[in-house]
């Protein structure tokens, strides 16, 4: 039995694909099996096609797959699209009208009318869905009990006669698929360990991860694809004492995160490219301030209102620059769901303890997607708090104190003895303005010592990680989402007798100097694959270390395949045996 | 001598920056004391401002100070009494600051219903910068970027707050300082959003505008048997282009936003426990 199964289901938005992939989900997530989904939504709020493709594992996973197995078409324009990506020996399932090419290399095809089931035989054609699910639970040897556990929850609100629908629906789906359709091919789904794992998109697990951190002031402005934390934080962080208000535009909510952190509160706010721009002048004030403050960036497809709904890594210059002036801040950007969570803990953790902003990038697909994640991350969060000082009375509070120390403990407004001001203003060390040639260059060194020593912080260590043979001289850096694919690929090239590795910062800003130049040191190719055009990473590396780099972008507004960053391994290591006479690759 | 040395305790030591002249000087002295006379403690008194001459007033008052960008200190403000509703917060900043760069932000923080108590300085002119026209600019149309005169109609800062729905507008002058003071008291007590448009002059680069002598000239005294829940009346008042009108427009009473909050919390928690187990259950 295969170990891995890809899965994908392809319609029109509307015909319920989207809950014929997530049910597949919850029911192998109760099963122990490792699940990473890809979806793509239509740029229209109705209709215009979509499709959720779904991989399950025996084994942890990173990426969701590389051509499909097992294809689910619910219409004539799903096989027109999605068909050439069904693998040679792969299975369609398909509704029964549906034309199909007359070369065949080697699918099993399944047809079933599930149109007509729905429409005749059940009388609701929005059954459709369920009709395909029962004919699934049949071919892939699915619990049906499970499915209908699942369907009585998701219906029992939408009263008896809407559940009955879709019971039977699902029943007859199953009855046609075992009368008609003799299983001749091997899928099934992968064994699971039993243990059963939490499943939630990268969204959810951002709005997890703040709450676990504490998290309690939440401000934001709606955005797709950020929208989901909000609303998600809306709806359950007033049951945790906290808070979320929906503003009037992005420059609010980070100016009402600036406010409620500078009170004490932990605060945050999550947006996407257009609202990052927005709060760019904010985020300098918060530098300059010496206030926490988490910033989440959701990345679509850019530049200005761009492809809201595709994915792309094309904010990071303006994460790591935006804003005028020398202002600090720490960038972060996870690489799967359930790095998200512990990231996002991270940021908060950051945040605190150096007393200044954190914006973390994810992207689109990442936001969208659904994965499975281990209880134990949950509980393994990484912490940290605001140093807060215990003001003498009498003497005036230093607030900005220069010392041995990068950070100066704060006192939050209601701390006896502790009244300062804060300002975006150049200030001396209480906080009054002041623009003399000595206390901005100190000012200045101040807030970057900050940045110095995040570098250095055990708090820090493990979110740079190794992958691949450390002797390789094939060497790639990636960020964020990007990360999945370059592991998937380090195996497949493995496989081809070629070896490389990979090193992958969580935190783009402060780089990790010592692990990025120790691998640096090792590597005589350096590939840096990233969703967009200039290669943004490309430009920090080339910059900080000067070193020549071998770009490999796409902005196609989905994630990289695996195959592509092989070709890129292939080709740079043609160009190790050979021996080549111009030393590095051409920097992209 | 008592009272004064009393608000004294309000003033931070450091020296106001503003020009000799400046409207600004009464509106601080009425400001502490205010505070004075309310026997605030100063660990609970927050003060927030944008940027021009007017949001340099933190400096100078004893008190949690955070003077921010142009525009932004009304969402800071409310930042700050959402995470901690036990202090007393209050925004101050200009006309520019309050209805031209920031000015999306008055309508929301007015509908929220915020508890807190802002503070906009109508000098009717950009001091800071020198001498620009403000969105307040009428009598004095060439300024530094309308040599030519003015393109568009001034704005009426009371009247807008009434409009946007703040539970409590008032019009005072930097030079009736005691008047000025009973209204930032009376501000401070109302449970919601205060709003206070203080008319001052800028002796700078706008003196006709919040000329003095004009001003004492032209003004009256909202009548004592104004009803200021009365929103239509408030705003005949509010808009009179005649007479000048100092006093309370309007003051009634809605849940604030922290009051709305608290709601919320009880309504969310009816559906479902607050604690990480339990939110994690959604996901198995
Ligand atoms: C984003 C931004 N744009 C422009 C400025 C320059 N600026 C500083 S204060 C100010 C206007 C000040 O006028 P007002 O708000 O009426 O306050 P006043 O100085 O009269 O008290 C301007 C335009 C700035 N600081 N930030
Ligand atoms: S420029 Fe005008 S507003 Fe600014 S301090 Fe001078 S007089 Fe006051």
């Amino acid at each position: 039995m295969q170990s891995d199964l890809v899965l994908r289901v392809a319609g029109e938005s509307g015909e319920g694909v989207i809950t014929i992939g997530e049910t597949l989900c919850k029911i192998a997530a109760r099963e122990g099996i490792h699940i990473v989904t890809f979806r793509t939504f239509p740029a229209e709020i109705k209709g215009g096609s979509c499709m959720i493709q779904v991989r399950l594992s025996e084994r942890r996973i990173p990426y969701h797959g590389e051509g499909v197995d097992f294809l689910i078409c619910l219409n004539q324009d799903a096989v027109d699209e999605n068909l050439p990506d069904l693998k040679e020996h792969g299975v369609l399932l398909c509704e029964a009208e549906c034309d199909l090419p007359e070369k065949n290399p080697g699918w099993t095809v399944y047809k079933a009318p599930f149109d007509r089931i729905a429409t005749r035989e059940i009388g609701s054609r929005i059954s459709k869905n369920i009709v395909v699910l029962g004919a699934l639970s049949h071919l892939l040897s699915l619990p049906k009990e499970t499915i209908e556990k699942f369907i009585s929850e998701k219906f029992a609100r939408k009263g008896k006669t809407v559940l009955d629908h879709n019971l039977d629906a699902l029943q007859r789906g199953f009855d046609f698929a075992r009368s008609h359709l003799a299983k001749k091919d091997s899928y099934r789904l992968p064994k699971g360990s039993g243990r059963k794992r939490l499943l939630m998109t990268g969204n959810e697990a951002i709005a997890i991860g703040a709450t676990a951190a504490g998290m309690r002031y939440f401000f934001g402005y709606p955005i797709t694809p950020a929208s989901e934390i909000m609303e998600w934080l809306a709806a359950h962080l007033p049951k945790m004492g906290g808070m979320v208000l929906q503003t009037e535009d992005e420059i609010s909510a980070i100016c009402s995160v600036a406010g409620a952190s500078w009170a004490g509160g932990k605060s945050m706010t999550s947006t996407s490219g257009p609202g990052l721009s927005l709060m760019s002048e904010t985020i300098g004030l918060l530098s300059m301030a010496e206030i926490p403050a988490v910033i989440v960036d959701s990345q679509r497809g850019g530049p200005s209102t761009g492809m809201p709904t595709k994915t792309e890594q094309s904010d990071l210059l303006l994460a790591l620059y935006g804003s005028h002036g020398d202002a600090t801040r720490v960038v972060m950007a996870p690489t799967s769901v359930s790095d998200s969570l512990r990231v996002t803990a991270l940021a908060f953790a950051v945040a605190e303890k150096y007393q200044l902003p954190v914006i973390m990038l994810v992207d689109q697909a990442l936001s969208a997607r659904l994965e499975t994640v281990d209880r134990e991350t949950v509980e393994r969060l990484p912490q940290g708090s605001r140093s807060c000082a215990s003001p003498a009375d009498g003497a005036p509070f230093v607030r900005y104190q220069l010392g041995a120390s990068a950070v100066s403990p704060a006192a939050l407004p209601g701390t006896q003895g502790g009244e300062h001001m804060v300002t975006g203003m150049e200030h001396d060390e209480r906080g009054n303005f002041a623009c003399d040639e000595e206390t901005h260059t100190a000012m200045t060194v101040k807030r970057f010592r900050k940045l110095a020593a995040i570098e250095s912080d055990p708090l820090v260590a493990e979110f740079c990680t190794r992958l691949g043979d450390e002797n390789s001289e094939i060497g790639i850096v990636t960020w964020g989402s990007s990360a999945g694919p370059v592991e998937e690929a380090l195996a497949v090239a493995k496989g081809m007798g070629i070896s490389a590795q990979a090193i992958i910062p969580r935190i783009l800003n402060p780089l990790p100097h010592q692990e990025l130049k120790t691998f640096f040191g090792k590597v005589k190719r350096v590939i840096v694959p990233e969703l967009n055009f200039v290669g943004q990473l490309a430009t920090l590396l080339r910059s900080t270390y000067r070193i020549p780099t071998i770009g490999l972008t796409k902005v196609k507004g989905v994630p990289l395949d695996p195959s592509e960053i092989v070709e890129k391994i292939v080709e740079a290591e043609s160009t190790l045996n050979a021996r080549s006479t111009r030393a590095y690759g051409r920097a992209g | 001598m008592e009272e004064l040395d009393k608000s004294c305790e309000y003033l931070s030591g450091v020296c106001p920056v503003w020009c000799p002249g400046c409207g600004y000087y009464g509106i601080l002295s009425a400001l502490v004391e205010a505070f004075a006379d309310l026997k605030l403690p100063t660990k609970e008194l927050t003060l927030v401002s944008g940027i021009g001459c007017s949001s340099r007033l933190p400096y100078f008052v004893k008190a949690y100070g955070f003077h921010s960008i142009h525009g932004r200190g009304l969402p800071i403000a409310q930042g700050v009494k959402t995470a901690n509703p036990e202090l007393t917060v209050l925004a101050v900043g200009g006309d520019g600051d309050g209805l031209a760069i920031g000015g999306g932000h008055l309508p929301h923080v007015a509908r929220n219903n915020v508890d807190i108590t802002y503070l906009l300085f109508n000098n009717a002119i950009y001091g800071m910068t020198k001498g620009q026209f403000s969105p307040t600019t009428t009598l004095y149309p060439v300024t530094k970027t309308s040599p030519f005169g003015l393109a568009g109609e001034a704005i009426n800062p009371s009247a807008l707050a009434i409009v946007y729905g703040a539970t409590f507008v008032a019009r005072g002058f930097s030079v009736k300082k005691e008047h000025l003071k009973e209204l930032i008291i009376q501000g401070i007590h109302h449970r919601g959003f205060s709003f206070i448009e203080v008319l001052a002059s800028c002796s700078s680069f706008n003196t006709t505008d919040m000329n003095v002598a004009r001003i004492v000239k032209n003004l009256e005294m909202i009548p004592e048997d104004h009803n200021p829940e009365d929103a239509i009346e408030a705003l005949r008042l509010a808009a009179d282009q005649e007479k000048i009108r100092l006093g309370v427009f309007v003051r009634h009473q809605r849940p604030t936003l922290g009051d709305k909050f608290q709601e919320m919390r009880r309504k969310a928690k009816g559906k479902g426990a607050g604690n990480m187990e339990a939110l994690l259950g959604q996901f198995a």
